[in-house]
């Protein structure tokens, strides 16, 4: 098994052996497709996740002899291998964003040169972005700067950190304008929460301890300083009613990985092809 | 049935235009800004829980700081990252940082730290790393667990960790001493929680925003987590104990009196809607 | 005109330039006044949306998906797919990409099943590693919740009511909230309907305190964007403001 994957002993054989595992691979998925109907490819898919959430599962509770069982050296390769998979699905989103803005500017739409922009900005970032990684200026960094590593500080550090940081900023003025136009007091349990939530505003900002600094620390009232009696709504009232909604959490996402692990979930991207 | 136009002084002032409110929270926000009213800033016993996990940290081990943030809640989660820092350099703990989740963070990072570093003339390689952001998460984990050098194969600037002076001798979860998370985002403690502090006893701290911090209260109540800096006002703690007081303590002078206008505006709105209530029948048409 | 005028203008003129040659080279001058502009463009929405806005959302996504695309290659598929498969002639990685790019055929109504069959081994390989973690995450959670309700050497009294008592009432209750087995009716039902709204009594004091924690992140994002704006950007051209110690 070791020799099956052992590297290749020199390049022109290792293309040899890339072309042969990408014809390979494209024949076999062929085959697949041709070969199982609806059934048996229901089968496959039921198949292939069993035997990944097995393999992650049994490594784990599989007892151990000098703490490792027969799969713990897999754990790693395959772990690396299921990552790197992963890594290739990045296209999907920005394919997505692409045929949307693209059809806007092949045909004109109200707002293109919006989207003319996003291409503009999404080609600048890949270009500079791969262009100063592959002209490292090392550490400690020199005066001046390669062109391309100044554009691609400028993209990164005064563009698309700022755009991201004002954006989220604005929530800001919209939890403030929330909170004077919809946060009343119509019930009792409103009415606790927002004791509850001005004692914790205040308790954890310099300005509610000073409220309350005239209470001594060491006096039997030093409860009732806004920072104490704000941590102790955090770790006493807030931190088991936490606890409360985890296990609640836990038991549900435990029996939706059962679920999903022995294929009985049904839904868009379990149901099979119509 | 239409509704009856607000009268009324109690009515109208329920309904002002929003952008009066937008106004006030940026002028009370610049002026304090300009004319900040210091008041002094103690640690909790969660930031000082942070600060004595990293100074336990064996010698010949190194930390892991894994900063799964973005932009988006930089002003909060830079701080905090700058502050663990200065005390990964101040008590002499070598430490990388990587990013599971956020790929715009290990870049922001890599800046705060080496703006950090030069005031300690710590060096890239020996004192400090960064591995990058690393697809996988869960995946990763388990590898890096097994095998730190293949795992996390490439550093941030391309090179193969494995040459790294700090990185000799680092092979596997045994070499860790601590990982501080730092991160915005749900779902990140609980996998270093499960499959790395759990199953190897790796010790964690971490920081948040303090959106999710009240969530994350339990882990600290079971011992899983060994501090927690909360939000800015975490930053602001742990940059009072590292003594480099820096943007998080000036964010929490002027915190201050954005949440009392927050509390008056609230208290205002509900007095509003209270003395504004209509009696039964009146207004229907 | 005077020809030592036309000299001096010229000269003037000459390190004007220079200057701004000098500072266009710095790429901090660009970053400070990009990042002023972007976010001022980004606030006008404060006032209702309109094309700055709208402009500025598209470049922050254009942005966005270029520095993924980037990521993903220089941090990971370049050091852990395409080195050790053409430098360390690992042959096999080839299969990575074929796998991976099944995803793809999520597009295609014919083969589209073939996407599910890799969704269907992160979907499992995501399950395996919950099984993983389910015990080490939340064991310590229910060794946690045991706490003791006497008080010892240590531990008084007050500390023990107002600390351990309150903790195991708060979690009971919460917990009888989620529980939906039992109908509300009959005596056994009622006394847990009971507590079940003690449960969202203490949850409302739970969700305040998140509120609050809320508020103060939000505002956080705001004061260090101001702080930018004034300190970094208005302060570069104006030095009261840059020694205002914001």
């Amino acid at each position: 098994m070791s020799r099956l994957f052992a590297p290749a002993p020199t390049p022109r054989l290792l293309a040899a052996y890339l072309v042969i595992g990408l014809v390979g691979s494209v024949i076999l998925i062929y085959l697949l497709h041709r070969g199982l109907g609806p059934r048996g490819r229901r089968w496959l898919i039921a198949v292939v996740t069993f035997v990944a959430g097995l393999f992650y599962g049994l490594e784990f509770y599989y007892p151990v002899h000098n703490r490792k069982n027969f799969l713990t050296d897999w754990i790693e390769p395959v772990s690396v291998m299921i990552a790197v998979i992963g890594a290739f699905t990045v296209g999907l989103g920005i394919y997505s964003l692409c045929q949307v803005h693209g059809r806007n500017v092949a045909r004109r739409r109200p707002g293109w040169p919006n989207s003319l922009a996003f291409f503009v900005a999404f080609l600048a970032m890949l270009v500079f972005g791969l262009w100063s990684h592959y002209t490292p200026v090392g550490e400690p960094a020199p005066k001046v700067l390669p062109w391309q590593n100044g554009v691609y500080e400028v993209l990164f550090n005064g563009l698309f950190a700022p755009l991201q940081t004002a954006t989220f900023s604005l929530l800001a003025f919209y939890i403030a304008s929330a909170a004077y136009r919809a946060f009343r007091m119509r019930t009792a349990e409103a009415a606790l929460m927002m004791i509850a939530a001005f004692i914790v505003m205040l308790g954890q900002v310099p300005v509610g301890a000073w409220i309350t600094s005239g209470i001594p620390l060491t006096s039997p009232w030093a409860f009732f300083r806004l920072e104490t009696l704000g941590e102790w709504i955090l770790n006493w009232l807030n931190m088991p009613a936490q606890r409360g909604i985890v296990f609640g959490i836990a038991v549900g996402a435990l029996a939706m990985s059962l679920r999903v692990w022995l294929s009985l979930e049904r839904g868009t991207f379990f149901s099979e092809q119509r | 049935m239409t509704q009856a136009p607000p009268h009324g002084f109690w009515q109208r002032m329920q309904q002002i235009p929003r952008y009066y409110i937008y106004a006030l929270l940026a002028g009370v926000v610049i002026w304090q800004l300009l004319f900040p009213i210091r008041l002094p800033i103690a640690p909790s016993r969660a930031t000082l829980g942070v600060r004595d996990a990293i100074r336990n940290v064996p010698e010949d081990k190194i930390v892991i700081i894994s900063v799964d943030w973005d932009a988006s809640t930089q002003p909060e989660t830079g701080p905090q990252t700058q502050a663990i820092i200065e005390a990964c350099f101040q008590l002499k703990k070598r430490f990388a940082i990587m990013n599971l989740a956020a790929p715009m963070g290990v870049k922001l990072a890599n800046d705060i730290a080496l703006r950090v570093a030069r005031r300690y003339n710590a060096k890239y390689g020996v004192d400090w790393c960064n591995w990058g952001y690393k697809v996988g998460q869960g995946n990763f984990l388990m590898a890096v667990a097994k095998n730190i050098p293949k795992a996390v194969a490439t550093d941030f600037y391309n090179k193969p960790v494995s040459e790294l002076p700090m990185m000799r001798g680092v092979e596997n979860i045994s070499s860790i001493g601590l990982v501080v998370e730092v991160t915005g985002l749900a779902g990140m403690t609980e996998l270093w929680l499960g499959l790395i502090q759990g199953p190897y006893g790796t010790p964690f701290a971490s920081a948040y925003t303090a959106v999710m911090a009240p969530g994350y209260y339990p882990y600290l109540d079971s011992g899983q987590m060994k501090g927690m800096l909360v939000g800015a006002k975490g930053a602001a703690e742990m940059e009072t104990l590292v003594n480099r007081p820096g943007s998080a303590v000036a964010i929490m002078n002027v915190q201050s009196w954005a949440h009392l206008l927050i509390i008056v505006l609230i208290v205002i709105g509900n007095v509003a809607y209270f003395m504004g209530r209509r009696r039964p029948g009146e207004g229907r048409r | 005109m005077n020809p030592q005028l036309w000299i001096l203008s010229a000269g003037a003129i000459a390190t004007v330039l220079r200057g701004l040659t000098a500072a266009l080279r710095d790429p901090q001058l660009w970053i400070l006044w990009a990042g002023a502009i972007a976010t001022l463009g980004v606030y006008t929405i404060l006032y209702r949306e309109n094309p700055v806005s709208r402009f500025f959302e598209h470049i922050f996504v254009g942005l966005s998906a270029g520095y993924l695309l980037v990521a993903t290659w220089a941090f990971n598929l370049e050091g852990r797919w395409w080195d050790p498969m053409i430098h360390e002639r690992r042959w096999y990685w080839i299969f990575a990409p074929v796998v991976g790019f099944l995803f793809y055929f999520i597009y295609s109504r014919r083969l589209s099943w073939l996407a599910r069959l890799v969704m269907g081994l992160f979907f499992g390989a995501g399950a395996g590693t919950f099984f993983r973690e389910f015990f080490p995450l939340y064991s310590p959670q229910l060794y946690a919740s045991f706490k003791p309700l006497r008080p010892d050497a240590q531990v008084g009294w007050a500390a023990v009511i107002l600390h351990n008592w309150l903790f195991v009432i708060v979690l009971l209750t919460v917990l009888s909230y989620f529980f939906f087995a039992l109908p509300h009716e009959g005596r056994a039902g009622r006394n847990l309907g009971r507590a079940a709204l003690l449960g969202r009594w203490f949850m409302m004091i739970a969700f305040g305190a998140m509120f609050g924690n809320t508020v103060m992140a939000r505002i956080s994002l705001f004061i260090g964007r101001m702080r930018f704006l004034l300190k970094d950007w208005l302060g570069s051209f104006i030095p009261w403001l840059a020694h205002r110690g914001m």
